[in-house]
């Protein structure tokens, strides 16, 4: 194979995986939006065009606004979503080993997680006032669910058969969990993961937009009350774009960790 | 490879008036009761019953598993045992479930080693294990690439490394069809004659117990007890022609159909 046509090949691919039907959509359906504003269809004072919105965050940009607030949310989802999957692993491995520990807890785990996340804004901001530490307490206090609980449920899943095998083989207590449940359980762990992710992120911009004056949320606010509509839909979109790039970071580093655990015969090698 | 050298008149493994109960929707169950068995040194015994007659609970509490109740006595080469003693190795029915699917086939063979043996030991361990049950090749392999037989093989392997002194098998050949079970047969023969090992092996086919086993143990009843035990005097090595077509084996097999099907006659 020549480099040329290696090259070629590979462009090829890429091309191949790049969702051409989905972007050509996308690109329409812009294009419908700029076409309505800019011959007056719609009457929205406060809805701009596409073009309208890219002039804003340009603006942004240069001002390093949209970088400044970006990295804010950026840094503090990251840092909360690290705090909870550590607490909610532990913890998961902790409940879903010890029997007793688990009878008398599921009935509170169950009541404390089904209370709305957005509900407990306002009450971090009462105990821990306009900050950081607010944000961080909520992201903390309502991602760790998924992964406590998806936890609990994958170390409860590993075979017992495995574990007769680590017992047999006199693995210590840590060697076991390293060896054996922590590997069967990651599969899980993971959706918890990816699932606190998501919260991770809501509840960063939620609680920038009524608690801690930075980050992206309060910026939408900010631009909102300034009456600014382009600066806000630029930064909505910036919301929605670490999103997604978040969770294509997530399910890739995932597929790399799970493969060896997820393969079965159905998966062609 | 030498087995660990016991004392001289403990049997390998022990067991006085084990009794054991299980958990069940009305209570404790007694599965067991009031069973005594001892298995000698390089003893190959077949532990035979019907379907749910406690020949894996039987094989649980001598392997460490399993606590019977407070009056029963177990023993390892002597010492009574509270847990999975050091040189006893199970090797269980359902191997698909007994390998870890996340890890080669040789790090699945690898597993009871770590932490215990050398790193060069443990490689040169793993790899006498794999050539003696003919694995070698499929070294890097997952188990889900692997046949049954093969995956059964595996689990053979892990316990071959460990040089247990005492080999538990639970229906290992059960789930498997009758070419690779005859050779798996003869390859656990093999190991047994080459390690004297001593190996206690619970199984439903008559042939398979007359054809492997010094001695066969019958449990019956509800809750169950050793009802018969049955010498087999066959010589060694066992061809799986020559061995049955002798008439004693077909003594001793016709025997022991009665025992089972019969009940205590």
């Amino acid at each position: 194979m020549t480099r040329s046509s290696m090259v070629t090949s590979r462009r090829r691919k890429a091309l191949r995986r790049a969702n051409v039907p989905g972007l050509l959509t996308m690109l329409v359906l812009l294009g419908l939006w700029e076409i309505l504003v800019r011959f007056g269809v719609t009457e929205f004072q406060f809805l701009p065009a596409p073009s309208a919105i890219a002039r804003g965050a340009e603006r942004l940009l240069r001002s390093g606004d949209l970088q400044g607030n970006l990295l804010h949310t950026l840094r503090v989802t990251t840092l909360g979503w690290l705090a909870a999957g550590l607490l909610g692993i532990s913890l998961g491995l902790l409940l879903g080993l010890s029997n007793t520990a688990w009878r008398y807890s599921m009935a509170s785990i169950e009541v404390m997680r089904a209370i709305p996340p957005v509900s407990l804004v306002p009450i971090a901001l009462l105990v821990f006032g306009f900050s950081v530490r607010m944000e961080l307490t909520i992201i903390v206090f309502v991602s760790a669910w998924p992964v406590l609980v998806n936890a609990i449920a994958g170390v409860r899943s590993v075979r017992a058969e495995l574990v007769d095998v680590s017992r047999m083989l006199r693995l210590s207590r840590l060697a076991q969990i390293r060896k054996v449940i922590l590997p069967g359980a990651m599969p899980s762990i993971v959706v918890g993961l990816r699932l606190a992710m998501s919260l991770s992120l809501v509840l960063a911009v939620v609680a920038e937009m009524i608690g801690n004056p930075s980050g992206l949320g309060h910026a939408v606010i900010r631009a909102q009350q300034a009456l600014q509509p382009e600066d806000m839909f630029a930064y909505v979109l910036t919301i929605g774009m670490l999103g997604v790039a978040l969770n294509t970071l997530l399910r890739f580093v995932s597929a790399r960790v799970l493969p060896s655990l997820a393969t079965g015969p159905g998966d062609a090698r | 490879m030498v087995a660990p050298v016991a004392s001289d008149h403990a049997p390998a493994c022990g067991c006085r008036n084990v009794s054991v109960d299980l958990d069940s929707t009305e209570g404790p169950r007694r599965v067991l009761a009031g069973v005594d068995l001892d298995v000698d040194d390089a003893e190959f015994v077949a532990v035979m019953g019907r379907s749910g007659s406690g020949k894996t609970t039987l094989l649980r509490v001598l392997g460490g598993l399993l606590l019977p109740t407070e009056d029963s006595t177990v023993t390892f080469h002597g010492e009574p045992i509270s847990g999975p003693p050091d040189g006893a190795v199970f090797v269980f029915q359902d191997y698909a479930a007994s390998l870890l699917p996340w890890r080669t086939v040789e790090r699945n063979v690898m597993l009871g080693l770590e932490g215990k043996v050398s790193k060069p030991e443990r490689h040169s361990r793993v790899a006498e294990a794999l050539a003696m049950v003919g694995l070698a090749e499929r070294a890097t392999d997952y188990p889900w690439r692997l046949s049954g037989g093969m995956q059964q093989r595996v689990q053979l392997a892990r316990a071959l490394a460990m040089r247990p002194s005492v080999f538990l098998m639970d229906e290992p050949f059960g789930a498997l069809d009758a070419m690779t079970k005859s050779s798996l047969q003869d390859e656990l023969q093999r190991v047994q004659e080459r390690t004297h090992a001593t190996v206690v092996f619970v199984t439903h086919d008559v042939d398979e117990a007359v054809y492997l086993s010094d001695r066969i143990v019958i449990l019956e009843g509800d809750p169950a007890t050793v009802t018969q035990r049955i010498q087999v005097d066959l010589p060694r090595p066992r061809d799986q022609l020559a061995t049955k077509e002798m008439s004693e084996f077909l003594r001793i097999r016709r025997r022991v159909y009665d025992a089972i099907v019969h009940g205590d006659e």
